[in-house]
């Protein structure tokens, strides 16, 4: 069931919202600002898919309106498996937008008023309605549980209970029938209990699943929580089949030889005592006087629910449902005839009529005011993905940002006097900005100075990694310049064991930085080594906690912090290496940075994709959560950027590949050419 | 025919008549034609204020309380909003300053546009490109989250937002073409959520956010310089320095050199009481800025 739809528009306003469960609002929110704003998912390529997001234990699933400004949402939990979710938001989106369309056209309208809304949404959650299922591994999803339970009409009344139960293919077999102790199998009030064959509810989906689902139920006792949710998995048969075991045998005498039957309560444990009950559900059930009320109760409310609404009632719901109907299936028939449209150009035959519909078209495209469709974006939007890829964009990025463009100018005007190419390029630029402004701009300066001053002072670990060669020494003793003439006190840890001379360049850099400020008074500057053919992690480790001074080394006693800043240097190793990789992880774990940067070249072509998202997803922390909210890391170097004149767009690579920003580049190879990022700069090169 | 021939003739003749209905036709025509195009009446440029602040500090919800009255559920914002809000009977408009309490004319309370933008960091681009364009912007209403700003870091990501609007308007001042320079704008800072536990009270916001500047301005002085450096004109230090150049501390006050007011106010969305929300506080600024 549903946990809640929202529909808002894309200034943040929620129109109407119901909330079947109490969901904090800053679910929607991540989503909103994950997919929407910082785009790390795709945000759904044709209209008629309602792709999905998940945050914490729910999934959400939208759709949006462009041409109103809305968003609608679903969210559900993520244990469940609705699949008619994509209909309702379909159908949603296109009866709002009928309804409200006209008012919410207007400029500055904030509020709509819902309150013919509330009965419509009723009635359309009611008819879509056909059931939910536990989710289970993939491979059972395939038969089809929800063929057997019949959607019913009355499903809607369920929206105030408690959250339904699968279907009975994954039940066990033997199911008690006590009126007390009811499993409510469907998600319907069914008249009769559903006619489930003997052979379609195999016993081994039950045992093949636990093993994914029940991880935690083990033998012996388990909480009672997960019992709990185990009751609507096949249950776990090692926890319940030993109680039931432990119990049959307690209760042996009575039984003889002959299995037990065996009986299960709602949650999921072994009912021991009397068992009178009927466990049989294959044969139909004989049409008793209850049965034949419950009948009776069906029809009467559909009777009554279309009697009570006569005239304007039933008229109501009947339009709603041919409304329904006329929307999903163009949705569906939109989605299946994606092509034809590309096929259809230049249907007029005839030189006159190709002559005048050029002409046309030429004026049009001069004088502004043409509304772009699919074929006019067609050809200057491959002539924009070429420029990019001249700017050494990789090939992913350029289709990923030409096809962000072209789902934003699809169905819109020109502006005037603004031909196409025009309208193309500004749409670029804006979406490439975008895409280059970071959240939150770094301020290190700033960080470090927090962070080493105050109550709880300890050093600022920064560590630098990258494939071979990119710059990763140079870039950490411009990084080291910059710290020093702020007054900082900066530890260089050698933590490259691997490469011959690698200690004994970032000696001859230490050398010539501790020169410089001596000179000019400012800073301190140490390298710390432990030779070569160590492990990188401790070394780091031992650097930090050497820069700290907590305990007290035997050199330097009664001394607070000894380093302010501590730069980690690391190996180079291929992206594609696994096991150079995977130390990663242990460095990122042992040294605890507090940023760790990247350093790509600029000269790097389509192979910064996969560089960045291989070594992004190395820094998890010791739970398996990616650090620095889930990308991985803090940001970006990007070196050698004089040799590339305008051709920067491994920036943009990079950053698509993973989200995170660009914080330095690199312009030389003296210890001042470091720069921080413009974006309109690197806009600017890229578009020219 | 010869009706049509002779009046052709008549009206190309040097009679005192046709003279006449020339003269009456060539007046009243574009008379007409001004009427027929401006029939659907252009409204008046309302003064508009703009909302802006970092994430999360409650624009959306203040742009739907002001407008409508009632403050509705919001999310963040992906595009700017507009709205058309009328000032409330209980607010004097500074049009009105002079009148007498017991002026009994007849007289509707002046309607105010206000802008509502994105606070998110990828989105900032509305408000600064709001700011620099033409149209006048008649003040500026900072929302920030004052129960935010009482942690350390929560301070640090608020603080650089404001320092790029500031900065902003100090260019714009210093760096006018013209002698007569752009109109100012005044600012006001609405310390927003005053009903959650944590928040800090009005005058404290203004302090730490006086001292946070203070220091963001001090780094972004020794920052690392920019890759464009070659784009804008002047990159001398007294330009990028916000306020008194040399200061030790930062204070609202050194704005003012530069034609910004600052003034700060407590506001919340959710208040108990007669009023929802406490926004009075709010509309007496707009209302004497108008």
């Amino acid at each position: 069931m549903l946990d809640a739809f929202e529909i808002l528009t894309t200034s943040g306003i929620v129109l109407w919202r119901r909330h079947y469960a109490p969901l904090s609002s800053n679910v929607i929110d991540s989503l909103v600002r994950d997919v929407f704003i910082e785009e790390k998912q795709k945000s759904g390529g044709a209209e008629n898919s309602a792709p999905s997001y998940k945050k914490d234990r729910y999934t959400l699933r939208w759709t949006s309106a462009k041409d109103v400004g809305l968003v609608f949402v679903a969210v559900y939990r993520s244990l469940l498996h609705l699949s008619w979710v994509e209909n309702l938001l379909a159908a949603v989106r296109g009866l709002f937008t009928k309804a409200y369309g006209q008012e919410l056209r207007k400029p500055h309208t904030l509020k709509v008023d819902t309150a013919q809304w509330n009965p419509m949404f009723d009635a359309l959650v009611n008819r879509l309605d056909t059931g939910s299922t536990r989710r289970q591994s993939d491979t059972l999803d395939s038969e089809g549980p929800t063929e057997l339970t019949p959607p019913s009409s009355s499903a809607g009344d369920d929206a105030h209970e408690p959250p339904p139960v699968p279907a009975p293919l994954f039940k066990k077999p033997a199911i008690p029938a006590k009126k007390g102790v009811v499993v409510d199998d469907t998600t319907s009030t069914d008249a009769t209990p559903v006619p489930t064959p003997d052979t379609s509810r195999p016993a081994t989906p039950g045992h093949a699943a636990s093993h994914i689902l029940t991880a935690k139920g083990g033998p012996g006792k388990a909480s009672r929580r997960s019992r709990k949710g185990q009751t609507f998995n096949t249950s776990a048969p090692a926890s319940s089949g030993d109680e039931s075991s432990a119990g049959r045998t307690l209760k042996g005498s009575g039984k003889n030889a002959t299995k037990g039957k065996r009986r299960w309560d709602i949650d999921g444990m072994a009912v021991e005592g009397d068992d009178d009950g009927v466990l049989d559900y294959s044969a139909p059930a004989t049409p008793g006087p209850d049965t034949a009320d419950r009948e009776l109760d069906v029809s009467d409310v559909n009777t009554s629910q279309m009697g009570s609404h006569t005239g304007k009632g039933q008229f109501v719901l009947k339009d709603l449902d041919d409304e329904v109907d006329a929307i999903l299936a163009s949705s569906k028939q939109q989605s299946t005839s994606t092509t034809t449209t590309n096929g259809e150009i230049a249907t007029g035959s005839g030189l006159l009529n190709t002559a005048t519909s050029r002409l046309t078209s030429l004026f049009r495209n001069v004088v502004g005011g043409k509304t772009l469709s699919k074929s006019d974006l067609q050809q200057p939007l491959q002539q924009m993905q070429t420029h990019l890829l001249e700017k050494n964009v990789a090939r992913e990025a350029a289709e990923r940002l030409c096809q962000s463009v072209e789902i934003n100018l699809l169905d819109q005007k020109t502006a005037d006097f603004t031909s196409i190419d025009a309208t193309i390029r500004d749409s670029m630029t804006k979406a490439l900005t975008r895409m280059l402004t970071p959240t939150s701009s770094l301020d290190l300066l700033r960080d470090v100075s927090s962070t080493t001053s105050g109550p709880g002072a300890r050093p600022y670990v920064i560590s630098i990694v990258g494939v071979n060669g990119v710059g990763k020494s140079t870039n950490l003793s411009k990084i080291a310049f910059f710290l020093l003439q702020n007054r900082f006190r900066v530890l260089v840890v050698a933590g490259d064991t691997f490469r011959c001379g690698a200690v004994e360049q970032l000696r001859v850099h230490v050398r010539n930085l501790s020169a410089l400020s001596q000179r000019e008074g400012v800073g301190k500057v140490e390298l710390f080594e432990k030779g070569y053919g160590k492990d990188a992690a401790t070394v780091a480790r031992d650097a930090v906690a050497f820069a700290t001074n907590r305990d007290g080394h035997a050199q330097v006693q009664g001394q607070g912090m000894l380093y302010d800043v501590v730069l980690i240097d690391t190996a180079g190793r291929r992206h594609n290496d696994t096991r150079l990789m995977s130390s990663l992880t242990k460095f990122g774990q042992l040294a605890n940075p507090d940023k760790v940067f990247m350093v790509g070249e600029a000269l790097v072509g389509t192979d910064s994709v996969a560089q960045a998202r291989n070594f992004a997803k190395e820094f998890v922390d010791t739970k398996g959560k990616l650090r620095n909210n889930g990308v991985g890391m803090d940001g970006f170097i990007i070196s050698k950027c004089d040799t590339v004149g305008d051709m920067v767009g491994t920036l943009v690579s990079m950053v698509h590949a993973t989200g995170i920003p660009v914080v330095f580049l690199g312009v030389g190879q003296h210890y001042g050419d470091l720069r921080g990022l413009n974006v309109g700069w690197a806009v600017d090169k890229l578009m020219k | 025919m010869a009706k049509i021939e002779d009046l052709l003739t008549w009206a190309l003749s040097p009679t005192i008549s046709a003279i006449l209905v020339t003269l009456i036709f060539s007046l009243t025509l574009p008379v007409l034609i001004h009427y027929y195009l401006y029939k659907r009446a252009v409204a008046k440029e309302l003064p508009t204020f703009l909302l802006l602040g970092p994430s999360g500090g409650g624009k959306t919800a203040l742009l739907t309380l002001l407008a409508t009255g009632a403050a509705s559920p919001t999310h963040i914002s992906q595009a700017p909003q507009t709205a058309i809000c009328q000032l409330p009977s209980t607010t004097r408009a500074s049009e009105d300053q002079y009148r007498s309490e017991n002026d009994t004319s007849s007289r509707s309370q002046p309607s105010i546009l206000l802008l509502d933008t994105p606070g998110h960091g990828k989105l900032r681009h509305h408000a600064f490109s709001s700011l620099t364009s033409p149209a006048a912007i008649k003040g500026l209403l900072f929302v920030v989250d004052s129960a935010v700003l009482s942690s350390a870091a929560g301070l640090t990501e608020a603080a650089e937002y404001p320092y790029d609007i500031l900065l902003l308007l100090q260019k714009r001042h210093t760096q006018g073409k013209t002698s007569k320079g752009p109109q100012a704008i005044p600012v006001l800072l609405v310390a927003n959520k005053q009903d959650v536990f944590t928040s800090l009270p009005a005058g404290l916001v203004k302090s730490k956010l006086e001292e946070e500047l203070g220091k963001v301005r001090l780094t972004r002085s020794r920052g690392l310089l920019d890759s464009g450096i070659g784009m804008e004109d002047d990159t001398d230090e007294e330009g990028n320095w916000l306020g008194e150049y040399g200061a030790k501390t930062f204070r609202f006050s050194q704005m003012r050199e530069h034609g910004v007011e600052i003034d700060v106010v407590g506001g919340s969305m959710n208040g108990e009481g007669e009023d929802p929300g406490n926004v009075h506080e709010c509309w007496s600024w707009i209302g004497a800025n108008i």
